[in-house]
């Protein structure tokens, strides 16, 4: 096993990772930038080195200076968390040729995972299902035609050269191909100077499921179920859940899921941990989306729910042992959700929100766990993602699962800055939540329908209370006078209770 | 019906018993006034209580002088005066901005500005004196 092994990561990951590594009794070398010399994984480690300024252009993603940190704290391998430089095939081969082990997959198999293109085609070779679609160009409005008789309306046409929706018509009937088809031909031209189109089937109100895997460098690979990330914000996932509500009640889904990612990663000659995700339509078919090559940000659901720690899984295969797990070893247990804590106004169109956390109450108690990164007067750097923390719960059934959560985002306040944890409490509290009736839609059509929360009126009488309160609390306390208008006025609630949108 | 108890039972925490029932409440300064949470609610509520005013005038200042803190961590934008300014009760004396959004830092009272500590650029913490007044 290693003996030293540098974390090229930073906030609640480098922290996650550490504590396993603790546990191991490795020892542990943390990165820093500028803006980090006062962070939780810096005063953490073992030891720790200064990679750069804030940006991370300049910092936690530099190999040179990761690699030469690595070298003068003589660390035998590298942990890259994820984000950064955890995808990077550079990187990995970096490190081997230096040496230093890459906790991860090989060089080879992050590359030919790193495209989209050639990783669906790799899918398809293994047999693994994949949206229905021609990744070649269209030659003439017949060929989509003859596509939607195929696989039926809605479908999709996209700009080759495309992104952000630009070229993008979703089509509902042959009748309206034609028109549709011009369109999108002709405002590819203008976005793109390329008015190539391609088709694919639409799938309505997919769930984004994804399975975790992990395998030895010896040819033996698990599974460790599936985890359903459909809600999320900008294709950014905010709150997932492990066991999926869908893959629950279907017999035999998780293992045919399960069965693809695995006969996609071993084609890609994978070893390590990764994820491959999965887009599943309202009938439970389930198509290869990408793999990720690393460490997911929701690990801990599964964690929670095989008792499984996937970290430690990560070393041991990375030193090269054969994984001892079998795939009957594997049992999922109860149910998790796991809710990402950011430093955004969730009232304000979720800008960030960095700076000083002047108070800090953690969520303890049963089946609680919180990853996180902050500390009460530590400030929160305005350089990188604001993900604060990750409450995670464990209870034996949904239901119970989301009292949990409930419950443990109430215990949970952190002062100075704002915070989207109120948002998480709204989304608990809906029907359409409740139901498990999930899909990647789910929080916009969240946001338009959520009606106003009122607070209790009781609420704001004691809030007036508290703030008379603490007004003769500070002046009879402080020496110093607070800034504060000068214009007189009696008691007023501005009224915000923010809670209510 | 009996009257309310409240604790401050950590800084700018509050226990508060009320028939009973048991709320907690959490206090932050924010311009012109303080933000209180209650169960996740977000309350703001402008401050004036009659009795801080009489104290400015009273026993709290030190030789005359009164320091002029910053009511919340930001980065000090704009000096408006400068040490000598003779200025009124609630003028404008230097502009911080934190998260984003700019405040206005008045003059709790009319005197002169014996010193502006605050420098343009340089980021105050919570209570950092901005400004000496006499």
């Amino acid at each position: 096993m290693f003996r030293k092994v540098l974390i090229a990561n930073r906030g609640e990951i480098a922290i996650r990772v550490m504590r396993t590594l603790r546990e191991m009794e490795i020892v542990t070398v943390a990165v820093f930038s500028d803006a980090d010399r006062a962070s939780l994984h810096v005063r953490m480690a073992d030891e720790a080195a200064w990679v750069g300024p804030s940006p991370s252009a300049e910092s936690y993603l530099r190999i040179d200076r990761i690699l030469e940190a690595a070298r003068k704290h003589g660390a035998d391998a590298i942990h890259p968390g994820y984000g950064f430089l955890s995808e990077n095939a550079d990187f990995a081969a970096a490190c081997e040729e230096a040496g230093i082990v890459f906790i991860g997959p090989s060089a080879e198999s992050i590359r030919r995972m790193g495209s989209k293109t050639a990783a669906r085609q790799m899918a398809m070779a293994a047999g693994a299902p994949v949206v229905p679609g021609a990744l070649e160009t269209l030659a003439s409005v017949d060929e989509a035609r003859s596509f939607g008789a195929r696989y039926g309306y809605p479908l999709l046409l996209k700009a080759v050269a495309g992104g952000g929706g630009k070229g993008m018509r979703r089509v509902d009937s042959d009748a309206a191909l034609e028109s549709a088809f011009r369109d999108a031909a002709s405002e590819a031209e203008r976005s793109f100077k390329n008015a190539d189109l391609y088709v694919e089937k639409l799938i309505e109100r997919p769930r984004h499921i994804e399975i975790q895997i992990l395998g030895d460098r010896h040819g033996h690979m698990v599974h460790f179920g599936e985890r359903e990330c459909s809600i999320q914000r900008r294709h950014q996932k905010v709150m997932e859940e492990c066991p999926s509500p869908l893959v629950a009640e279907r017999a035999g889904m998780r293992e045919r899921m399960g069965e693809a990612a695995m006969r996609v990663a071993r084609s890609a000659g994978y070893y390590n941990a990764g994820t491959v995700e999965f887009l599943v339509d309202g009938s439970g078919d389930f198509y290869f989306l990408e793999m990720n090559t690393r460490l997911q940000v929701e690990h801990p659901i599964t964690e929670l729910v095989t008792g499984q720690d996937l970290v430690r899984l990560q070393m041991e295969v990375a030193a090269g042992a054969k994984l001892s797990l079998r795939q009957e070893e594997i049992a999922w247990r109860g149910w998790a959700i796991e809710s990402r804590i950011y430093a955004e106004d969730p009232y304000n169109n979720f800008f960030p929100s960095p700076g000083k956390i002047t108070r800090l109450t953690r969520p303890t108690g049963p089946g609680v766990r919180l990853d996180g990164c902050v500390y009460e007067g530590w400030n929160v750097p305005i350089d990188y993602d604001p993900l604060l923390a990750k409450l995670a719960v464990w209870n034996d059934t949904r239901e119970r699962a989301i009292a949990r959560m409930m419950r443990s985002l109430r215990e949970y306040d952190v002062g100075g800055i704002r915070t989207n944890i109120a948002f998480f409490r709204q989304i608990l509290e809906d029907e359409e939540f409740r139901r498990g009736r999930l899909h990647t839609g789910f929080v916009d059509e969240f946001l338009a329908r959520c009606k106003p929360l009122q607070p209790p009126p009781e609420l704001a009488a004691i809030a007036e209370l508290v703030a008379a309160h603490h007004a003769k609390e500070s002046t009879s306390r402080n020496g110093s006078i607070p800034a504060a208008p000068a214009a007189p006025s009696r008691w007023r609630e501005i009224g915000r209770g923010e809670m209510l949108r | 019906m009996t009257a309310p108890q409240v604790e401050q039972v950590e800084p700018g925490v509050y226990s508060v018993l009320v028939e009973g029932r048991s709320y907690e409440a959490r206090v932050e300064q924010v311009e012109g006034g303080v933000a209180v949470f209650v169960d996740g609610h977000r309350f703001e509520i402008e401050v004036h209580d009659p009795r801080r005013w009489r104290r400015q005038t009273g026993g709290r200042e030190i030789a005359g002088r009164l320091n002029v803190v910053a009511p919340m961590p930001g980065k000090i934008v704009r000096l408006l005066v400068a040490a000598g300014d003779t200025v009124a009760a609630g003028q404008g004396l230097l502009v911080v901005e934190a998260m984003k959004m700019q405040n206005e830092v008045k003059a709790p009272k009319a005197g002169r500005v014996v010193s502006m500590t605050g420098r343009e650029g340089a980021t105050a913490a919570a209570g950092d004196v901005l400004a000496i007044i006499e």
